[in-house]
């Protein structure tokens, strides 16, 4: 049921509680999941998102329906949890799609935590050619979570983005895209999104920064 | 040699500044009005609406036409939003004929006019899950009339259920192509599934 056939309290109440447990600036301590959250001292104030890589990951829960035909069963499925976002990453046979499903809260109410979205992105020589802005996730309060791909430049060992009060940074991982998230740049009237992204090297050199701009399509 | 250095530099960056000016064309016809709130959302006005978006052209991640009946902009490369030109893409056309609201949490009738640039929060993808509250999956079998069909990567109406096994599908489907009534197989397509809209009036 959508919002515009509830009555008016519940919306409000909802309302309530999220402006009640927003949070404010600064680096956090933890990641979503209670970890301790680690810094990469070279880049200040940064939080690093943990990963790992998963031999098999049950993607059909988060990609119902989505044409998985060219995934091999035991395809490496890159696991991300950072501070508000938690993501899936996994690629088909030949390497022209890429899935991610990413996690959050469905404001409609339809599909059952942790998954809210899933993204498939077209690969051509083996990049990209959208990030696959996903923005229909919310976080944990209720405040819109914007999901994209970023393309590892070469050397890049992690995958910096600004968010308010920290770098939430992202390693790079079996050469896949990196999927990151944001609660900054949200556009949600325009399904558009900028995300502040920095490239480092394995050491935290920064190699590459850029406003990363994108728009929901296709 | 120095003077026709000089020029040259000037000459290179007066282009790449007209290149750059170049991909900002059609949207800046394009408006952002509110949508009309709508108690009403016949079958017949979607197939009015997105037969108007015919010949308009396409545009990945747009959602803005008027109704000249030209693709002013046809050819962009693909998969490239920043180019902004006519038209909408597969799901931008289905967000804006089934009159949705960018705010995925609901499932009221919202008119958005042809100039009104959105494309709606939703991908092929999405629509193909029945995600959104004004969205849900329906048996291939009986998809009728401005029901759609979807695949991870693209989504058609139903224009005209024909005989044969395929359907007259309404869709923007590529920059080469546009936006148009095409004869399709997606119903038999086991890439496709069936997608619908709650709340047609008629």
């Amino acid at each position: 049921m959508g919002l515009d056939r509830l009555t008016l309290p519940v919306p409000v109440l909802a309302v309530c509680l999220a402006a009640a447990c927003s949070s404010g600036g600064g680096r956090p301590a933890h990641l979503l999941d209670g970890r301790p959250a680690p810094e990469l001292r070279p880049v200040r104030n940064s939080v690093i998102a943990a990963s790992r890589l998963l031999e098999r990951a049950d993607v059909q829960v988060c990609q119902a329906g989505a044409d998985r035909t060219g995934v091999a069963s035991d395809a490496p499925v890159v696991e991300r949890t950072g501070v508000d976002d938690h993501s899936i990453t996994f690629a088909s046979r030949d390497g022209s799609r890429v899935y991610a499903c990413d996690g959050g809260i469905d404001p409609a109410g339809e599909r059952a935590p942790p998954w809210c979205g899933g993204v498939v992105g077209e690969r051509e020589r083996g990049r990209l050619l959208d990030p696959r802005l996903d923005v229909v996730c919310h976080d944990r309060q209720h405040r819109p979570l914007a999901y994209a791909f970023v393309e590892p430049v070469a050397r890049a060992g992690w995958i910096g983005v600004r968010q308010d009060g920290f770098v939430e940074l992202y390693d790079v991982v079996a050469g896949l895209p990196v999927r990151v998230a944001s609660r900054r740049g949200i556009d949600l009237e325009n399904a558009r999104a900028v995300f502040d992204v920095t490239q480092y090297d394995a050491a935290g050199r920064e190699l590459v920064r850029e406003e990363l701009e994108a728009a929901v399509a296709g | 040699m120095r003077a026709f250095v000089a020029m040259l530099g000037i000459g290179l960056t007066l282009s790449a500044v007209s290149g750059a000016q170049a991909y900002h064309r059609f949207w800046a016809n394009c408006n952002y009005d509110a949508a009309t709130f709508m108690t009403t959302m016949t079958r017949d006005a979607a197939q009015d609406y997105a037969n108007a978006a015919r010949y308009e052209g396409y545009q990945w991640g747009g959602g803005c036409w008027n109704y000249d009946d030209v693709d002013s902009y046809p050819n962009d490369p693909p998969e490239q939003t920043g180019t902004h030109g006519e038209g909408g893409d597969c799901s931008g056309l289905t967000f804006k004929t089934w009159r949705e609201s960018t705010d995925g949490s609901r499932d009221g009738r919202y008119y958005w006019r042809a100039l009104r640039n959105v494309h709606g929060p939703y991908t092929a993808a999405d629509f193909r899950a029945g995600y959104g509250a004004p969205n849900h999956t329906v048996a291939k079998s009986t998809a009728g009339v401005m029901d759609a069909f979807a695949s991870s990567t693209h989504i058609g109406m139903v224009f005209v259920r024909s005989l044969y096994g395929g359907d007259q599908i309404v869709e923007a489907k590529c920059e080469a192509c546009g936006t148009n009534i095409f004869y399709r197989t997606y119903r038999s397509d086991s890439a496709y599934g069936g997608v619908g809209r709650w709340g047609w009036t008629g």
